[in-house]
Formats: C-alpha cells, structure tokens, sequence
C-alpha cells in the first residue's frame, strides 16, 4: 500500500529523516514510534508532500507520488490528522466535513447546483454517519472552534475519513486525551480496521499502540532503528536505549 | 446650526454612504485576497479603474446599449484579475513579505502607464444610469444615479456573501483563509481557490470601477491612486479579512467623507479620512470586525 524507500530529509545539517524504508501492507495497522525528535512527524509531512524530501521515494499501491502536490495525493487516498489540532475554526461542525468530502466520488449525486449548495442524497448520509461514529452528531452546527479539546480531537479523525481514504496516518491522536477517551479511540481504530482501511499510527501512548497495531516501526535520530510485530519491539534492547537511555546507566 | 445646514449636512452624509458602496467593493476586494492568500494585492484599485476603461473601449467599438456597460466591466475585471494573478504572484516567491507588494505596485503603475496611453491622459465620460430621477424624500433629495449606484452595490455584496458562505467553493475558500496547510490534506488545491479568489474578486471590482465612472459621471487614469488609498484605508477600518467589516467601513468612510467635504471643502476632506485610520490603528489597530486568529 504505502511504500518508503531511502527516504531522507535534511534540514541544514540536521538528519530529521535519513534513509528510512518502509513498507505497509494493505489493511495494515502500523506504528511509528520513537522518541521526540526522531523524525516521526517530519515522515508523515513527506508522505502527505507538505515538503519535498532530500533523497528518497514514497510510493502508494505501487505508484511513485514523490513529486505529486498535496491535494492530488489526497486525491489518491492519503488522509491525516495533525499533531497540533488544525480544524477549521471558522466553519461549522458539518462543513468541515462537507469540505473534505471528495467531490469525485459524489459526481453523480443529484445536479451540479446541489453539489455546490450543499451534499445531496448520499453524500450527506456518508457526513451523517461519520459524525455519529465519531459521536458528533449533536454539534453539527458549533463552529469548530467551539468544541471542546476531546470534541475538536474527533472532529479532525472524522474530518480525514470524510473522503474515504485509503491509507489514514494518526500524528499523535491520543496527545492530551484522557484515559478513557484513549479507551474509545482504541476501539475506534479497531472498528475502522474492519472496513480495510490502512493506518500508520503515530502515537506516544504505548499502551494504545502495543494494543491495535499489526507491527510496529521504531525510529531513533531520523533512522529505523527496529521493525516487528508490537512484542518483538518491546523486547528489543536497542528501542529500549532508545527510549530509556543506554543501559549501563541501569 | 440653522435647520437648512441641518438638512444639508445629512443630505451630504446620505449622499456619502450611496457612494460608499463603491469603497465597500473595493474594501472587499482587497480583504478577500488578503484572507486567503495573506497578501495585499496593490493593484486591485486601478485594475477596477482599467476594467471599466476596457469597457467603454468595447462599448464604443460594437453598438451595444450603455446598460450593458456593467456586465462588460465585470467580465473585463475578471480576465483582469486572472491576469494580474498570473503575473504578479504565479512567478513570484510568496514566502518573501515583499515580494508581491512589490509586483502588485509595478502591476498599478503598468495598468496606470497602460489606461494614460490609450486615452492621452484625457479623462472620458461614462455612461450614466438614473441621473434624471430625483427622488424626494422629505426635506431631502435622493439622487437617481447614486442610489442605483448603491443597489447595484448591495446585491454584488449580498450575492458574494451568499457564494463565500452557502457554497462549497465559498467554504473551501474559507477554509484555506483558516488552514492553509489543512485544506490542502482535505483535497483542496489552495492555487484553484487562489486564482478563482483573484477573478471573483476581479469582477467585483469591475463592478465597483463602473459604479465609480457611472456614479462620477467620467474616468480619469488620476483615480487610481486615491481609489487604491481609500480602498486600503476601508480594509484596515473594517478589519483586514472581515467581509462585512469591509462593508461597513465602506459606507462609512464614504458618509464621512462627503460630510467632511461639506464641512471643510474638498481640500481638507482626505486629511480627516487619514486621521479616521489613524485613530483606528492607535485604539483599534484590528479594526471594526477583527478576524480570528489560529491561522498556521
């Protein structure tokens, strides 16, 4: 599905990324872990093509998309959600889901005029039901704005699945949730597995992440440092130098 | 002040505010480019000014009636705005403050140069609208082509609020003013909603400059400076970003300006406008309808 080869980023002379490979099945649920500054968020900005990468490809269902701009590569399947929230405060509840909707998928969907003064037939009980997944169907009409932190953190999960996305990658969905809004997001990821959708979780809550993913990439320093399924990961001695520091300190 | 000073000081300001409507097309116009792509575009005035110019060209090249005149301006001022987006910011780094303020100036004394060529400097007369109805109002007389002036301006804002904030491309294009990066990962091409924002915005504008010429009663190239002014000062009272800010600071600095004419003369009416946004950046430097911040 998702293809990473040699991937590297500098920014001066700093590695943020440097040489990753990495390969996510289709349906897939894939962690990223690492420590801050290793590089984990600076991959999904490459992947979502905020900015071009040093040296390196990315490749989604076999196609090279280095060089594609944003929306096209959204287009073409990619979905996120931001580490930092970025909602369209200004736009209702609803309408920041109405924006995200792909158009192509709805081109047949009653007239154009409909399409362009609102979501017709389908479209609308696609917005409808991922609100109601998401629990948000009371707040259609709040300004994004105005929801509270929990609420805001849905919003912009339910904002990425609008255009039926492909590959989702989660920067960080569980920063600053409670224990039992993590609870939840467990088993929304979980739900959303079941539809085939592919994720690369991105997450530093490692209940969360040993819990719902397939496998588990590590970084350290703008490189892949381990990758395997969750157990494997936690028993490996380098990620835990990575996380706790070098062992002799033990 | 005796009763006649009474009358003629509202009848002035009543006048003032009918004109104003063509501030308020202007403000926006400046405003909506500023919202969305954070750059003030200099030559939005005298591309309004240029569109109405190529209007009476076309006008006077096929035998069209002058009512047609508007619909010639609009559709000018928006291949007009397509053009001055392709050429003052398609080519130009944008993450470089100065970049495009200065394009868009080089872009007012081109379109400036271009107008003055063309018609030797000589001011032209525009078709007027109306200008025979008066219509009394009390002790007050409305003129005829003010208020259709002030119609015609009224539904352009009324049908653009409605295409910013009931359509989808009005959402998307708030949504890129909002998140620039974020709308780019909900599919939108923030280049799309640039340019159609430089083309809707031109249009109006096209608007504005015949409403301008129709309003005055003639053209003259002298109007782009003092119209990109006020148009700029109208953005800034208003809030730069805010639509409808634009719109009341629009008749505002209008009412005002015809009230300070009436009172001082012409010759001192810009001083007061000046230190009405002078006032405005000392107490309320975000203006009447500031805009939200979390923009990234």
């Amino acid at each position: 599905m998702l293809e990473l080869s040699g991937l590297s980023k500098h920014f001066g002379g700093v590695r943020a990324v440097d040489g990753v490979n990495l390969k996510v099945g289709r349906g897939d649920i894939v962690g990223l872990i690492g420590p801050n500054g290793s590089g984990k968020s600076t991959i999904v900005n490459l992947i979502c093509g905020l900015f071009p990468p040093t040296a390196g490809n990315v490749l989604l269902a076999g196609k090279d998309i280095t060089s594609l701009p944003t929306h096209i590569r959204v287009g073409m399947g990619i979905a996120r959600t931001f580490q930092n929230i970025r909602l369209f405060g200004q736009l209702s509840v609803w309408q920041n889901l109405w924006v995200a909707q792909n158009s192509d998928q709805h081109r047949k969907d009653g007239s154009f005029l409909k399409r362009w003064l609102g979501a017709p037939g389908a479209a609308r009980a696609e917005i409808d039901r991922t609100l109601e997944f998401f629990n948000l169907e009371k707040k259609r009409d709040e300004l994004a704005a105005n929801l509270s932190f929990g609420e805001q953190r849905r919003l912009e999960m339910a904002r990425a699945l609008a255009a039926n996305p492909s590959l989702l990658l989660l920067d960080e969905p569980a920063a600053g949730m409670n224990a039992e809004e993590i609870e939840q997001l467990d088993e929304r990821i979980r739900t959303l597995r079941k539809t085939g959708i592919t994720i690369l979780l991105i997450e530093h809550h490692m209940e969360l992440v040993m819990a719902v993913t397939d496998r588990v990439a590590v970084l350290n320093f703008g490189q892949k440092i381990a990758d395997g399924g969750p157990a494997e990961i936690q028993a490996n001695p380098q990620v835990r130098e990575a996380y706790l520091g070098s062992s002799n300190v033990k | 002040m005796d009763y006649l000073d009474f009358i003629d000081t509202i009848q002035s300001i009543a006048d003032g505010v009918l004109f104003g409507a063509t501030y308020a097309l202007l403000g926006i116009g400046f405003t909506l480019i500023f919202g969305v792509m954070h750059k003030i575009n200099l030559s939005y005035a005298a591309a309004s000014i240029g569109a109405a110019y190529a209007s009476l060209l076309i006008l006077a090249g096929f035998k069209v009636p002058p009512a047609f005149v508007f619909v010639l301006s609009a559709l000018c001022g928006g291949v007009i705005g397509g053009l001055v987006y392709w050429i003052g910011f398609k080519f130009i780094p944008l993450n470089n403050p100065l970049a495009t303020l200065m394009s868009t100036l080089g872009l007012l004394l081109l379109i400036d140069e271009i107008v003055v060529h063309t018609t030797q400097g000589v001011p032209l007369a525009y078709p007027v609208l109306f200008s025979d109805v008066i219509i009394p109002a009390g002790p007050f007389n409305l003129r005829g082509d003010l208020i259709f002036v002030f119609m015609l301006g009224c539904i352009c804002m009324v049908l653009l609020l409605l295409l910013i904030y009931r359509t989808r491309l009005g959402i998307a294009t708030r949504a890129v003013s909002q998140q620039p990066v974020a709308s780019a990962l909900c599919g939108i091409s923030t280049t799309r909603v640039n340019i159609l924002t430089f083309v809707i915005t031109g249009v109006l504008g096209g608007i504005a400059g015949a409403m301008i010429g129709a309003a005055i009663g003639m053209l003259s190239p002298l109007l782009a400076l003092p119209l990109t002014v006020k148009g700029l000062i109208v953005c800034v009272i208003g809030g730069l970003g805010s639509i409808p800010g634009a719109i009341l600071a629009g008749l505002l600095v209008g009412g005002l300006e015809n009230l300070f004419q009436f009172w001082r003369g012409v010759s001192e009416r810009d001083l007061y406008i000046m230190l009405l946004l002078f006032i405005f950046l000392v107490f309320r430097p975000g203006g009447l309808f500031a805009t939200a911040p979390g923009r990234d």
